[in-house]
């Protein structure tokens, strides 16, 4: 070991702390960058730690002792420290018991976590092809609905085409969707009616409508009951104001197909 | 805890106890470490009442923070010893109203004595110290005990400045010398 020797006499002072401040601060900095010093201070300040054990011959009065045992028990209940004896088994035992709780809890909401994040992710797919089928459907009936649409029918000649409806119906939602052209105009103070008629009962009246100008017509989603099985389709025309049973002949009536 | 053994229970185990709030391990500690403890306060400071003061003070951090102590580093002595000196040193700054005046730090005392040996050094550093030429040793013992730097023990005595910082140098080294030649 190779201390510097113009640090040597101020290392003996540093360890006996008989350093003043600023020579202290200029021998600490120099420790910070010299393990050899370092390790003679070190060696100095165990020498130096000796000279205490060399004091003898004095013995505190007796009233310290009571002194020091009053103040003692004059302590409020302060919280143990740690004992530094080694800890019981039961203390390790249930040590490990809770780690091991605390693992098995914490895989638990990992699991959980990870199957509350896969239904969300579903969820979230689920919604959005309900939002994409939902504006599908928006816009396909705003196409055949929308009053600003323009209709071509296309047609083999120059006749004349006869008046044309198409029902699209779903029993079990009792849904119906109707869209006609080339309907005349009604007579004054009457209008059409669309009836369902069923396999077995009286017809139900499925709407009133009068049509455009251009002769189309849409019904949408007109009140019915659910499930009532569809015989066919017939429009009448009936007052402005409809009737709950057909008072004239069908001017159309559906075909299957 | 058991007290009644015919077997002293060693330092290790009572300060086990006190970490427990056994009052009974503290006076035997007390009982132990209380002549070494009070004599090094009263040689730094010189004042008996002051001293008293010290010792209280010096059992009552162990009794409050017994875990401060670390075993594995040296003998309950000789830590109560150096925290004892660096107490009164600080009494003595505080008295003096001067902030210069080193202190080696708490809890990190380097080299403490370790088991059953430190019970034989006392003598030992007598010897050492008796060895010494009397300049010396009063060199050694004004920085220690009293706290005072080189540049005060210089001015206390009247000698050369590099004349204190050799014997100082010396008195320690041959301190060292004894203890691991």
């Amino acid at each position: 070991m190779s201390v510097h020797e113009q640090f040597a006499d101020d290392l003996a002072l540093y360890a006996l702390g008989a350093l003043a401040r600023e020579e202290r601060l200029v021998i600490e900095r120099h420790l910070q960058e010299c393990p050899d010093c370092l390790q003679e201070v070190t060696r100095l300040q165990e020498a130096a730690s000796m000279l205490p054990l060399s004091v003898s011959g004095s013995k505190p009065p007796a009233r310290s002792r009571e002194r020091l045992m009053a103040a003692i028990a004059n302590e409020p209940q302060r919280t143990r420290v740690r004992p530094i004896r080694p800890r019981s088994s039961w203390l390790i035992t249930s040590g490990w018991t809770a780690a091991a709780a605390a693992i098995i809890i914490v895989f638990f909401l990992l699991h959980q976590r990870e199957d509350l994040r896969q239904r969300i992710v579903s969820l979230e797919a689920d919604v959005a092809a309900q939002r994409g089928q939902l504006l599908e459907a928006k816009d396909l009936l705003e196409t055949l609905t929308s009053a600003d649409a323009e209709h071509f029918t296309l047609v083999g000649g120059k006749t004349p085409l006869p008046p044309h409806g198409k029902v699209i119906y779903v029993r079990a939602r009792g849904t119906l969707v109707f869209l006609a052209s080339n309907i005349p105009t009604p007579p004054p103070r009457t209008t059409y009616e669309l009836w369902l008629i069923p396999t077995s009962g009286a017809p139900v009246p499925a709407g009133l409508f009068k049509p455009r100008p251009d002769g189309t017509a849409t019904i949408v989603r007109p009140p019915l009951p659910p499930g009532v099985e569809a015989k066919t389709f017939a429009i009448t025309i009936e007052p402005e104001a409809g009737s709950s049973a057909p008072t004239s002949r069908p001017i159309l009536v559906g075909i299957p197909g | 805890m058991s007290t009644q053994s015919n077997v002293d229970p060693s330092d290790t185990t009572l300060v086990s106890a006190i970490c427990s709030g056994d009052q009974q391990a503290m006076e035997q500690l007390y009982s132990r470490y209380s002549s070494l403890v009070y004599a090094v306060a009263l040689r730094v400071l010189g004042d008996s009442g002051a001293a008293e003061d010290i010792l209280q003070d010096v059992f009552m951090r162990l009794w409050r923070r017994p875990d401060a102590f670390d075993a594995s580093r040296g003998s309950l002595g000789a830590w109560l010893a150096v925290i004892t000196r660096n107490r009164a040193i600080d009494f003595l700054r505080k008295r003096r109203h001067e902030a210069d005046i080193a202190d080696a730090p708490e809890g990190d005392e380097p080299g403490t004595l370790r088991g059953a040996e430190w019970a034989n050094m006392a003598d030992r550093i007598r010897r050492v110290l008796t060895d010494m030429p009397d300049t010396q040793r009063s060199a050694l013992e004004m920085a220690y005990f009293e706290g005072l730097t080189h540049v005060e023990i210089a001015e206390k005595t009247g000698e050369p400045l590099g004349t204190i910082k050799t014997r100082i140098r010396a008195g320690l080294q041959a301190l060292r010398k004894a203890f691991n030649p």
